[in-house]
């Protein structure tokens, strides 16, 4: 057992290591943001001379970065509106209120959560296609919901499963109906799981890259990643400001990682030690 | 990051349901009103598609679109040298899967057995999980140029140049190392999740005993793991046969010489750049395929051994 002393040490050295190599490219990658053509070309490692932004603003103004960044936003905000409320209504009905085939119904959806986008892509941007739906935004916000949507129920199922039914029927003898209950009682009460489940999802649609790129086919329709993909073509000899971008589309990341570890961590461990 | 799968071990709570005040029709149909929306979007948009699919992979594309071809499609696809490679590759994965839910496993035991610093590592090797593909796919693109700083570093020690991305022989294996340093901390936070749920006295047990850490890790810690286990082990396949797109988009576009093809970036070929839809739809069907074998023979391999062990 590494329960000695030294033993933790030893161990800890290569942990140490590992953790840099984790952190580092990030920083490289933010160093030669702040860095100019020519500071790059001549040393790639060094600290930048001075903390500039100009490639970081140059990146924001010149490609439409603006413009994809706005597009993401919008479209990921829309997608996790409608995954939380759908989502938490099927997952009061299915957690809570139960209902002849609600078990079914489950295990339907779960059968969903193993079929991966890659699977149906072909038929799907045929129906997108043919419904018009292709290349809008509510094209791919749905798209977004479809294929996060049986993650979504599953999660707060077993949330709601855990509410107890006296909760309840004290709202209903109250004199709610089954809608308020949904609307006052289990919204409010839901507030940590689908705070969890929301920053997943927005982290989900923010950093896809495969879906955005089968729905939207128009330069201006680009969320943020297929964005930063295309300024890899447009500054291939202008390292600094490609790196400027990259760092645009990983900051707003990185912030809600700082705020919100603890509850995307909880979202990714649900279901692995249940059953 | 692609969407974690989850296990399927958790049905409804199941039981009879709870006797309901019989109320007006509407309240009766309240229930179903609330699933109504998810169920048409989930099974118009995800299982729909999925039957679509398959059969749309029997029909012809071009001047053949609509028409049944039977299995030409299928032909076609195994005979493609590029779909070929997807496949080895897929073989690839399936003989790399060990190492990398070895790899946070370790991990996850020296920080559960409280090495100093555990508590920001968890933090820090988790962070590069919540990071799209297309950014690390992009700032690894920049460490890894030919010309560019690891390159740098290696001939500073005396090291050759290594044509990190542009080798044939190397460059699956590099996207496959840099889908694992993304991707390790998920599957860490899982073992983590695991070792919350692990009886301390066990381990107290061992101690006492003067269990070697091998052997603690072997006959402690193992056969107490085996669901988490085995959600790792699948989740992480799943991962490496469906969320490595955006790195192969990124850093290869499936070269040099088609050396980097997954089945993913095969369809996606297929059907956004070549307007072979049926033949891309071919491609999704066997994915489908493989997927549903490699996780059913995952499982009842690790039953096996769990069966072993106890």
């Amino acid at each position: 057992m590494p329960g000695t002393r030294p033993a933790r040490w030893v161990a800890a050295v290569p942990m140490a290591a590992l953790a840099v190599a984790t952190v580092y490219p990030l920083v490289f990658t933010t160093n030669v943001a702040m860095k100019t053509r020519r500071e790059y070309v001549l040393d790639r490692f060094s600290p930048a001379d001075s903390f500039s932004l100009d490639n970081v603003v140059r990146a924001w103004t010149s490609v439409g970065m603006s413009r994809y960044f706005l597009n993401s936003v919008v479209v990921v905000a829309c997608s996790v509106a409608l995954l939380l409320l759908f989502g938490s209504m099927a997952g009061f009905a299915l957690g809570r209120l139960r209902f002849r085939g609600s078990s079914a119904l489950f295990l339907g959806i779960l059968a969903a959560l193993f079929v991966p986008f890659q699977v149906i892509m072909v038929p799907l941007a045929r129906t997108m296609a043919d419904t018009g739906l292709i290349d809008t935004y509510p094209g791919l916000v749905l798209a977004y919901v479809a294929q996060f949507l049986p993650f979504t129920i599953f999660l707060l199922t077993s949330y709601y499963a855990t509410v107890p039914a006296e909760i309840v029927d004290a709202a209903r003898i109250d004199g709610n109906s089954v809608y308020g209950v949904y609307w006052r009682i289990m919204l409010p009460i839901g507030a940590p799981a689908l705070l969890s489940v929301g920053v997943l999802n927005a982290l989900f649609c923010w950093n896809d890259v495969l879906i955005s790129l089968l729905m939207m086919p128009s330069a201006e329709h680009r969320t943020l990643m297929i964005g930063v993909t295309s300024l890899r073509g447009q500054y291939s000899d202008d390292i600094p400001t490609f790196a400027a971008g990259v760092l645009i589309a990983a900051v707003p990341v990185l912030v809600v990682y700082l705020f919100l570890q603890r509850q995307i961590a909880d979202g990714v461990t649900a279901g692995s030690t249940k059953g | 990051m692609a969407a974690p799968t989850l296990s399927p071990a958790r049905p409804a709570p199941a039981g009879p349901a709870r006797p309901r005040r019989s109320g007006s029709r509407a309240e009766r149909l309240a229930p179903l009103a609330l699933v109504a929306p998810a169920v048409l979007i989930i099974a118009g948009l995800r299982l729909w598609p999925l039957v679509l699919g398959v059969n749309f992979s029997f029909t012809g594309d071009g001047d053949r679109d609509g028409v049944m071809v039977g299995l030409d499609n299928y032909a076609t696809l195994f005979a493609d040298p590029l779909f070929r490679t997807a496949l080895r590759n897929v073989g690839l994965l399936v003989l790399l899967l060990p190492v990398a839910v070895a790899i946070p496993g370790l991990l996850a035991t020296l920080i559960y057995l409280r090495v100093p610093g555990h508590r920001l590592y968890r933090g820090v090797y988790f962070f590069p999980a919540v990071l799209s593909p297309v950014i690390v796919g992009a700032i690894f693109t920049l460490l890894l140029a030919f010309d560019g700083p690891l390159n740098g570093f290696l001939g500073g020690l005396g090291l050759g140049p290594v044509d990190w991305l542009g080798d044939p022989d190397v460059a699956f294996f590099v996207v496959v190392a840099v889908h694992v340093w993304a991707t390790f901390g998920m599957a860490l936070v899982v073992f983590l999740a695991g070792f919350a749920t692990l009886d301390q006295s066990l381990l107290d047990a061992a101690k006492t005993d003067g269990a070697s850490f091998p052997q603690t890790v072997r006959h402690v810690i193992v056969p107490s793991l085996t669901r988490t286990i085995q959600f790792v082990f699948v989740t992480t396949m799943i991962g490496m046969l469906t969320s490595m797109f955006g790195l192969l988009y990124v850093m290869t576009s499936g070269g040099p010489e088609g050396s980097t093809y997954l089945p993913e970036y095969y369809i996606w070929i297929q059907q956004g750049r070549l307007n072979q839809p049926a033949l891309a739809s071919a491609a999704s069907t066997a994915l489908f395929l493989i997927m549903l074998v490699v996780g059913l023979a995952q499982i009842a391999i690790l039953r096996r051994a769990a069966g072993k062990e106890d």
